[in-house]
């Protein structure tokens, strides 16, 4: 069965809307002549479900799920991951050691280029990069834990 | 006079050398962002935020706002010539630029896209001059419901002039304002979502978020094999337009300002929308319709001139009410916020130095661009034929350093990661992020005017109705809703999806 896109979509942002009331449940709503903290949060997530349930409700002629182009998937799931484990290491291991690695890693594994260029270029862009942010404008770089 | 005195003390700050060399770099760094594919002048401006912290205020704001407009002349120059938009403002100019390109006309066509940036970059900028300081004596009668009711017109008008449906503009800008509401509540300190994380006890930062869909989510969607580097650099001779073609981009060019910038003045991605517009109108006063999507010189002209004059009018806003139009006017507004300044109606009286000095570096940035972009046309395309396998790891890598510059927060980047893939999978789905971008700015200013209106009022939503120019502001939002629910029942097609067909249709 092929689901149509918005229902998906619109799916989404009712759910969203209901996870926001759930959380926000406890915040203070008010009164209209003195709103609370949870006044705007609930009627914004009340408005997300209504907005979410409309763009459902409107696509009946949509394109299905299937037809969404999601050729590009497997490049940015490993894109992704690649920064995601890149950001993890980033307070740890510090910039000149984390850096390379995300460079290097996103020209050996996503666009499987030919390993010494890659470690060339990887090296060579996070020197220029420190050269630039950390001598020429001063801004303080991530030592990370190994360092300090 | 006292406008001329005040430039003239405007042109002293912006005509120093220091200032003029930041005026240069914000140009030249703007060029190449608004060529890249993959990164443009929003993702552009919130990565080199943090280079701006050591400068003073007038320098940093001058820099990034010429990265602002520089965008805007460089992503003509990757529309023409690859035929891929540089930036979202450039669609337009793919269709006839590039259509000239491959009759040879390349080089004309990047002329007359200078030419058109430079004029309507000059008469944003004059415009700018003269109605932004009368507007800033004028918005200083807002109070809270004036600020609330005109932050409404500026959602409703995203909604409307956006060529997604009005429902899934809608849709966007409240799940930004709902991100906005996080972190502590100012009126009575209460944590809200911040899930016991410090750092969101603050709210999320507009340059995580701004870089993570703009910049992030570009990159994800953009595989190296479906971008191709095959372009050819024209000739130095080959620049300059027949007496023909600029007798045919004239009229087109003083349409696509004055459009342009009112268009621009407008709450909305206002550059985007203009060179839409633009396009459509030259489409359909001209005398040969059948000659556009073939390399018109007007579909190249009017877009260009219009997204550039937008760029400018977007300021006045801005600098006038402190009201952002855009993402990208957020993003320098938050740049404002950071050395201390708070953009709006007293800056003119309070910074007239920072004011004038910004509203001159323009003139001056809009000859450096001219001067610039066509002898250096060659330089920049041998940038463009960097492999963009290459590219992309460099911009990754600005990302996350970037956005950890701004807090020296490893939480902002993991929240730019998380909307990085919440701007693929928002394109694949076909919801415009930028009202989501637009509603986290303006969510604080937002509810903090509409309940100090509720307090003032003692509850009664009657004075929205009871004070003059909130009323005239919410009569015209309820005007503008009305008229896109006659576009959705009765006509089933409105204007927008003409646009999208003229854009399709070459």
């Amino acid at each position: 069965m092929n689901i149509r896109a918005d229902y998906f979509a619109g799916a989404f942002f009712m759910a969203l809307g209901i996870v926001v009331l759930i959380l926000g449940w406890d915040l203070p709503f008010g009164r209209i002549s003195a709103p609370g903290a949870g006044m705007l949060p609930k009627l914004l997530a009340a408005m997300m479900i209504a907005f979410g349930a409309l763009v459902a409700l409107s696509s009946t002629y949509g394109e299905g799920l299937r037809e969404v182009p999601w050729g590009d998937f497997s490049h940015a799931a490993l894109v992704i991951v690649i920064a995601a484990i890149a950001t993890f290491l980033y307070s740890r291991l510090g910039f000149l050691l984390t850096m390379p690695l995300l460079v290097f890693s996103l020209l050996a594994i996503v666009e499987r280029r030919n390993l010494v260029m890659a470690a060339v270029f990887a090296v060579s862009l996070t020197l220029f990069a420190y050269w630039l942010f950390a001598i020429i404008l001063k801004a303080p770089l991530e030592t990370g834990m190994l360092w300090s | 006079m006292e406008v001329l005195s005040s430039l003239a003390l405007g042109f002293s700050v912006a005509l120093q050398p220091d200032v003029l060399l930041y005026a240069l770099i914000g140009c030249l760094v703007g060029t190449l962002v608004g060529m890249l594919p993959g990164i443009g002048p929003l993702a552009g401006i919130s990565i080199l935020l943090p280079l701006t912290f050591g400068l003073d205020p007038t320098k940093a704001l001058i820099m990034l706002a010429g990265i602002y407009y520089g965008s805007q002349y460089g992503g003509s120059t990757t529309s023409i010539l690859l035929r891929i938009p540089g930036e979202a403002a450039s669609v337009m100019t793919c269709i006839d630029g590039n259509a000239m390109a491959k009759k040879g006309r390349a080089g004309a066509a990047l002329c007359i896209a200078a030419i058109g940036s430079f004029v309507a970059g000059t008469f944003g900028v004059i415009m700018l001059t003269l109605i932004a300081p009368p507007l800033a004596t004028f918005a200083l009668r807002f109070g809270p419901p004036e600020y609330t009711a005109l932050l409404v017109l500026g959602l409703i008008f995203l909604a409307y002039m956006s060529t997604t449906s009005l429902i899934r503009t809608l849709l966007m800008a409240v799940l930004g304002l709902l991100l906005g509401t996080i972190g502590i509540d100012v009126v009575s300190g209460h944590f809200r979502f911040s899930f016991d994380i410090p750092e969101l006890g603050d709210g999320i930062g507009i340059v995580p978020v701004a870089v993570g869909l703009f910049g992030l989510g570009e990159i994800l969607s953009t595989p190296s094999r479906d971008v191709k580097n095959d372009v050819k650099s024209p000739k130095l001779r080959e620049l300059l337009p027949t007496r023909e073609e600029m007798r045919q981009s004239a009229w087109p060019i003083a349409r696509g300002s004055v459009l342009g910038f009112f268009v621009g003045i407008i709450p909305g991605s206002a550059h985007i929308i203009s060179s839409f517009i633009s396009y459509a109108l030259e489409r359909r006063i001209s005398k040969h319709p059948e000659e556009f999507g073939k390399g018109a010189v007007a579909g190249v002209a009017g877009p260009e001139s219009a997204n550039n004059a937008a760029s400018t009018g977007a300021f006045v806003p801005m600098l006038s009410l402190g009201i952002p139009t855009g993402p990208v006017i957020a993003v320098l507004m938050a740049a404002l916020l950071i050395h201390g300044i708070p953009p709006g109606p007293s800056l003119v009286n309070e910074q007239p130095k920072l004011f004038w000095g910004f509203v001159a570096s323009m003139y001056v940035g809009n000859l450096m661009l001219l001067a610039l972009n066509l002898p250096l046309v060659g330089v920049f395309v041998s940038i463009l034929r960097i492999p963009y396998a290459y590219l992309y790891p460099m911009i990754i890598m600005f990302c996350i350093i970037g956005v950890y510059e701004v807090n020296n927060s490893i939480v902002d980047v993991w929240i730019m990661l998380i909307f990085g893939v919440l701007g693929y999978f928002l394109k694949k789905f076909r919801f415009d992020p930028a009202p989501l971008v637009l509603g986290l700015v303006i969510a604080p200013i937002f509810e903090l005017s509409l309940r100090q209106s509720l307090i003032m009022s003692g509850g009664s939503w009657q004075i929205f109705l009871q004070r003059p120019i909130a009323l005239v502001l919410l009569l015209i939002s309820a005007f503008l809703l009305a008229l896109a629910a006659w576009g959705a029942f009765a006509a089933r097609r409105d204007w927008r999806a003409k646009m999208a067909e003229a854009e399709a249709g070459e």
